[in-house]
């Protein structure tokens, strides 16, 4: 069963199309990252999912359930890390956990076990110090910690990464790849790398419309065929290598460099071995993986 | 004009203590923040010592707390 | 309603730790102080400007003070301990709406409802505490110094405020279902404040405004007897319940 099923929708506010036919799914326990540019429709996308905003048209089921405007999913079967989440300053962690717990209707035992076990994996045990002079990165992890409160099937984060440095985005994928054990997680970024990571599925979503979907081996199927770059130690020697391989083309910019787009493993040899039989001196023979980026910009346009 | 200051104890007693404790409750939140939503330390400082009579520290309390 | 006891008491924590309760409390303790002391100093002022119209040639009778100039003062001086909680009230919801701290909350089953009515419940309940605790303060004094006999239909005025005080707060809820700032809502409630005391001064219906609750004066004195007031006090009863259950669809259909 799938714990997030979301079928062509679509919004607008006044004449801006945000959305214009959204779709993908998330299979269970599954790290899932939604990717796109800031302004996609990533966080609009999300809100529709919670039932926080009215949809033009499009159907979404959230653990079989359907969701809209005013019907949200089932209270506590899902978890949501706001962008920017806002607490109250007034309460520390613990405090506002239970706070959290007990909207829930969890029972006060379970809340403190809860509470404990929690703090301990976002880091915040130790803390007693008030909210409000918590960092963004403390912030963030107070944020999953209370989006996992209730034992939610599915995680909801949008952009947790964004606004952190490098320090902080490790920790928040960590936690995030450890809450797979409890739950699916569902994330927003415009962070490659992150997704690369800790992802096992993806969708892209570009203009207000999914780009592609799946998993992250479909997408390297998709770019089997890898590119070769070859830099030749003498630019004349070019016109050699171009005659027996005329798929390759002169990089515009470097008369040494060599570009095969399309080379399989078979290339690779066969012109290893052309090399080393014509005795042509090179300086570099580079594959390049196809990777996230790759795909992003084609998907995008650029 | 001789005031009966013995009369007026039992009013003044009160009001002072309690005008007092929200003055200096107030003078020491405000030296324990650094940043206000608007206006600087000393502006703050100047309005609730003059406007004592209670309005000063709610003025700083409305106006001029941080939202936590 | 669900998560309504949770929010509450979260709406209580909230009370205590921004230091409103005390400051509420505080400034309600001044006025109960105050209203009494300028009573008993209104004569020593007198005094002191009779000696300079005596050389104008005018002379002045000996003035004597009675627990009707105190409460005349109470009267006077409790709406400025209401617009001093509506002020600081005024924000209780707009805030939390803008900032987005309620969202976390909405997602774990928190009904828009319970948000309504728990932050409306602390403000009725901070509204009582400090309407009473001045009325008690000034009857304390009142009697100390004079005789609170004299006054007639005292607890039913204190009541009168009371229920005019809900109204307020209610106003608050209703404007706040649907206001983007703190100064809309503190603005929607002044102006159906100014509308009712217009409508009062040149209409008849006066006598069914709620503002006729806090016309205090005419009842310590018995020129009117609560009977007449009855009417009022269940209109004023009416519309804030109103004002309340409309503010739960606005709410519920707001977008945040």
């Amino acid at each position: 069963m799938n714990v997030l099923e979301v079928r062509d929708i679509r919004k607008s506010f006044g004449s801006k199309k945000v959305l214009q036919g959204v779709s993908f799914s998330v299979p269970e326990n599954c790290i899932f990252g939604f990717i796109g540019r800031n302004g996609a429709g990533k966080t609009t996308t999300m809100r529709a999912v919670l039932g926080m905003l009215r949809t033009d048209g499009g159907e979404i089921e959230v653990l079989g359930e359907r969701v809209s405007f005013g019907r949200p999913p089932a209270g506590g079967r899902v978890g949501f890390l706001p962008d920017v989440p806002e607490y109250y300053g007034y309460m520390n962690a613990g405090e506002y956990l239970t706070l959290c717990g007990s909207i829930s209707g969890m029972d006060s035992k379970d809340i403190k076990n809860r509470c404990e076990e929690l703090l301990t994996l976002v880091g915040l045990s130790g803390e007693k110090h008030r909210i409000k002079g918590y960092s963004r990165g403390m912030k963030q992890r107070l944020g999953i910690a209370q989006a996992l409160m209730g034992r939610p099937d599915l995680l909801i984060c949008d952009e947790p990464t964004s606004a952190l440095d490098p320090v902080g985005r490790k920790d928040i994928l960590d936690i995030i790849s450890a809450a797979k054990e409890q739950c699916s997680v569902v994330f927003s970024t415009h962070i490659l790398s992150d997704v690369e990571r800790i992802c096992s599925r993806v969708a892209f979503i570009e203009g207000g419309k999914t780009a592609f979907s799946g998993s992250i081996e479909e997408i390297r199927a998709l770019r089997r065929d890898t590119a070769l770059m070859l830099t030749l130690s003498r630019p004349e020697d070019a016109e050699k290598v171009l005659g027996g391989f005329p798929a390759g083309s002169k990089d515009s910019s470097d008369p040494g460099r060599i570009v095969f787009p399309k080379a399989s493993d078979r290339d690779c040899g066969e012109l290893m071995a052309f090399l080393s039989a014509q005795k042509i001196p090179i300086i570099r023979l580079e594959r390049h993986e196809a990777d996230l980026e790759d795909l992003f910009m084609e998907v995008i346009g650029k | 004009m001789n005031v009966d200051v013995k009369e007026y104890l039992p009013l003044l007693i009160p009001l002072i203590a309690v005008q007092f404790s929200l003055l200096a409750y107030t003078i020491v939140h405000i030296l324990r923040h650094k940043s206000y939503k608007r206006g600087s330390r000393t502006l703050w400082l100047i309005v609730s010592i003059v406007g004592m009579e209670f309005i000063g520290p709610i003025l700083y309390f409305i106006l001029g707390k941080e939202e936590d | 309603m669900k998560g309504f006891g949770a929010f509450f008491m979260k709406e209580l924590r909230e009370l205590v730790r921004t230091k409103r309760l005390m400051l509420i409390l505080g400034v309600f303790t001044v006025i109960g102080i105050m209203d009494p002391a300028i009573a008993k100093l209104t004569p020593k002022l007198y005094e002191m400007m009779a000696e300079d119209l005596k050389s104008q040639g005018i002379t002045m009778g000996e003035i004597k003070v009675t627990a009707m100039d105190c409460w005349a003062q109470y009267v006077k001086n409790i709406p400025m301990g209401l617009i001093v909680l509506l002020i600081i009230f005024c924000g209780i919801y707009t805030s939390e709406y803008s900032k987005g701290t309620l969202i976390p909350l909405f997602t774990k089953g928190l009904s828009r409802s319970s948000v309504v009515l728990s932050k409306f419940a602390v403000m009725v309940l901070t509204w009582t505490a400090g309407s009473w605790l001045c009325f008690g303060v000034t009857y304390f004094y009142s009697g100390f110094y004079w005789d609170n006999s004299a006054v007639k239909n005292l607890l039913f005025s204190g009541f009168g405020w009371w229920l005019f005080g809900v109204l307020m707060i209610s106003l608050i809820v209703f404007f706040s279902a649907f206001a983007y700032s703190p100064a809309q809502v503190i603005l929607g409630a002044g102006a159906v404040y100014f509308a009712m005391t217009l409508i009062g001064m040149y209409s008849k219906a006066g006598k069914y405004l709620p503002v006729s609750l806090t016309d205090s004066l005419s009842l310590y004195k018995g020129e009117t007897v609560p009977d007449d007031c009855l009417a009022a006090a269940a209109i004023t009863a009416a519309l804030s319940l109103a004002l309340v259950l409309a503010a739960l669809p606005l709410t519920r259909d707001r977008k945040i």
